[in-house]
C-alpha cells in the first residue's frame, strides 16, 4: 500500500438516489469547512445537479466544488474505471493545496454500487428512513462493509411507518459490528456523531492508522443450514463512534 | 515479448479504464442540436473523413517520431491543438489523453516515449497519448490508426444506446457498415509523412460549434 496519510483524506458518499447525500456533504461542509479545507467532486446523472445545490448552499466556495460526466454510468465511474473522478480529485488537490478532506459523492445508484479503493479511502453508505424500513436488513456491499452505514431522514420515521431501532439493529446484524447511524439533519446530537466520525477518521488517516477497506461488489454468502448472512469484514484501523 | 497485437486488442476494449465512458464524440450535442436516430451513421462517416481522421493521423505520427525522438510528442501536440480550434474541443481530448497518460505512467512509466511526455506543456491530447502507449505496446502505425478510429466510432454507438431508442445490434451494423470509410483512415493516415506540419487539417465546423454549445450546457450526460 501507498503511504496516502500524505495527502487530504478522500471521502466517498454512496447511496440509493435521494437519500440525502448531497444534503449530508452540505452538512458537513458547513460543519467542517472553518477546521479543515475542503473539496468536493459530484457525480450525478445531469452532470450538474448535485454540484449546483451544494453551490447554491453556500457552504464552500463554487470553486471548490467539481461535477464529473459519468457518461451515464455513475457506477463504473466510481468502481471499474475512476479516472475521471482521480483527475477532478487531483485537479482539486492541486488547484488548493494542501486539502485536508475531499468529499467525492455517488450519482444514486442500486445497493451494488460502492467506491474502488483506488479512488477512496474510506465511504459511507447512506440509506434513508423513507426507502423502507426493509433495505438495512437486505444488505449488499455497502450496507454491510462501507466505513459507516447512515440511516438518514430519522425525522421522517413516524410519516412512513418504519422502526428506527429496527432499522438500525437490522444494519448492525448485517455489519457484524461496523458501524450504522442513524441520522437526520433537524438532530443536533445526531449531525454532531457524524461530525465526530468524520473528524476522528481525518486524524487517523493523517497518522498513517487508517487502512482503507474495499467493501466489494460481492454478495455475502449463506451456510446451509443458517439464517443470518456471513460477511467478510476485516478488522478497521480508525475508531467507530 | 510482442504485445503488437494485445495492445491493438486493450486500446479498442471500452474496459480499458482511461475515462472514455463519459464521452460521446459529440453525439449528444449532435443531438442536442437536432439530429436524427437514422442520421447517426452519417454522423459517424462525417467524423470518419474529418476530426477522427486527423487525430488517427496524428495518433500514427506520433508513434512513428516518438521511436527515435521520445520528445517528439510535444511537436506533434502543437500541431494538433492548431487543428482543434475550440476550447471545450481540446478539453475533451485532454481528459482522454490524461486518462491514457496515467495508466501509461503506471503501467511504462520507464518507457522513452512516457517520459518524453512530461515535456508537454500542457495535458496530452488523446491522439498524443494514443501514439505513446502505442509505442509502448510495440504496436505498428496501421494498428494505432485503426484503434484511433474504431474508438471513434464505438464511442458515438454506445453514447447512442443511452441516448436513443436505438437496439444494440443496429448500433453494431452501424460501424460495421463504416469500414470503408475506417479503412480509408487508416490509409490516409499512414500516408501523412515525417513533418507534423503536414498532418491533415480537416475540421468539422458544425461538431465545433456543438462542443461550444454543449459546454455552456448544464443538463449534460456526457463530456463531450
Ligand atoms: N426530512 C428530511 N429530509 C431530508 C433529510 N436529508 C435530506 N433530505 C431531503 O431529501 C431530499 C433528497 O436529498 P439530497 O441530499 O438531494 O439526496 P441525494 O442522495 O443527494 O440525491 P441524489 O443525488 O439525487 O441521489 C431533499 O429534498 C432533501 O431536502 C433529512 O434528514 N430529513
Ligand atoms: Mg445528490
Amino acid at each position: 500500500m501507498p503511504d496516502t496519510s500524505q495527502r487530504p483524506l478522500r471521502l466517498g458518499v454512496a447511496g440509493p438516489v435521494g437519500t440525502g447525500k448531497s444534503t449530508l456533504i452540505a452538512t458537513l461542509c458547513r460543519e467542517l469547512s472553518a477546521q479543515y479545507e475542503m473539496a468536493v467532486v459530484t457525480n450525478d446523472i445531469y452532470t450538474d445537479e448535485d454540484a449546483r445545490l451544494l453551490r447554491s448552499a453556500g457552504v464552500l466556495p463554487v470553486e471548490r466544488i467539481t461535477a464529473v460526466e459519468t457518461g451515464a454510468c455513475p457506477h463504473t465511474a466510481i468502481r471499474d474505471d475512476v479516472t475521471a473522478n482521480l483527475l477532478a480529485v487531483e485537479d482539486l488537490e492541486q488547484a488548493f493545496d494542501p486539502l485536508d478532506l475531499v468529499v467525492i459523492e455517488s450519482g444514486g445508484d442500486n445497493l451494488t454500487a460502492t467506491f474502488s479503493p483506488a479512488l477512496v479511502d474510506a465511504q459511507l453508505f447512506v440509506l434513508d428512513v423513507a426507502g423502507g424500513g426493509d433495505v438495512a436488513r437486505k444488505g449488499g456491499p455497502g450496507v454491510e462493509r462501507a466505513d459507516l452505514l447512515i440511516i438518514n431522514k430519522t425525522d421522517l420515521a413516524p410519516h412512513v411507518g418504519v422502526d428506527v431501532e429496527q432499522m438500525v439493529t437490522d444494519g448492525s446484524a448485517a455489519r457484524g459490528g461496523l458501524p450504522v447511524l442513524a441520522l437526520s439533519q433537524s438532530s443536533p446530537e445526531a449531525v454532531a456523531r457524524l461530525r465526530e466520525w468524520v473528524v476522528a477518521l481525518i486524524e487517523s488517516h493523517r497518522a498513517g492508522e487508517h487502512t482503507p477497506q474495499d467493501p466489494g461488489p460481492m454478495a455475502p454468502h449463506f451456510h446451509a443450514d443458517a439464517t443470518e448472512p456471513h460477511s467478510h469484514a476485516e478488522p478497521h484501523g480508525h475508531p467507530h463512534p | 515479448m510482442d504485445t503488437a497485437d494485445l495492445g491493438a486488442l486493450l486500446l479498442a476494449d471500452a474496459r480499458l479504464p482511461t475515462g472514455a465512458h463519459a464521452h460521446s464524440a459529440g453525439l449528444e450535442p449532435a443531438l442536442v442540436a437536432g439530429l436524427r436516430a437514422d442520421r447517426v451513421p452519417a454522423y459517424i462517416d462525417s467524423r470518419l473523413r474529418t476530426v477522427a481522421l486527423v487525430e488517427a493521423s496524428a495518433a500514427a505520427l506520433t508513434l512513428r517520431l516518438v521511436r527515435s525522438d521520445p520528445s517528439a510528442s510535444l511537436r506533434v501536440q502543437d500541431e494538433l491543438l492548431a487543428r482543434m480550434p475550440t476550447a471545450p474541443s481540446r478539453r475533451a481530448s485532454q481528459l482522454l489523453g490524461r486518462g491514457l497518460h496515467r495508466l501509461a505512467v503506471r503501467l511504462w512509466g520507464d518507457h522513452p516515449a512516457v517520459r518524453g511526455m512530461a515535456g508537454l506543456d500542457g495535458p496530452p491530447l488523446r491522439p498524443i497519448a494514443l501514439g505513446v502507449v502505442a509505442a509502448a505496446l510495440g504496436m505498428r502505425e496501421e494498428q494505432v490508426a485503426r484503434a484511433s478510429l474504431y474508438d471513434d466510432v464505438q464511442t458515438i454507438t454506445a453514447a447512442a444506446l443511452k441516448l436513443l431508442p436505438v437496439d444494440p445490434t443496429d448500433a453494431t451494423a452501424w460501424l460495421l457498415a463504416s469500414a470503408p470509410a475506417l479503412e480509408a483512415g487508416v490509409a490516409a493516415a499512414l500516408l501523412v509523412d515525417d513533418d507534423p506540419t503536414h498532418l491533415p487539417a480537416h475540421t468539422a465546423p458544425l461538431v465545433e460549434q456543438h462542443a461550444l454549445d454543449h459546454h455552456t450546457r448544464t443538463r449534460r450526460i456526457f463530456v463531450a
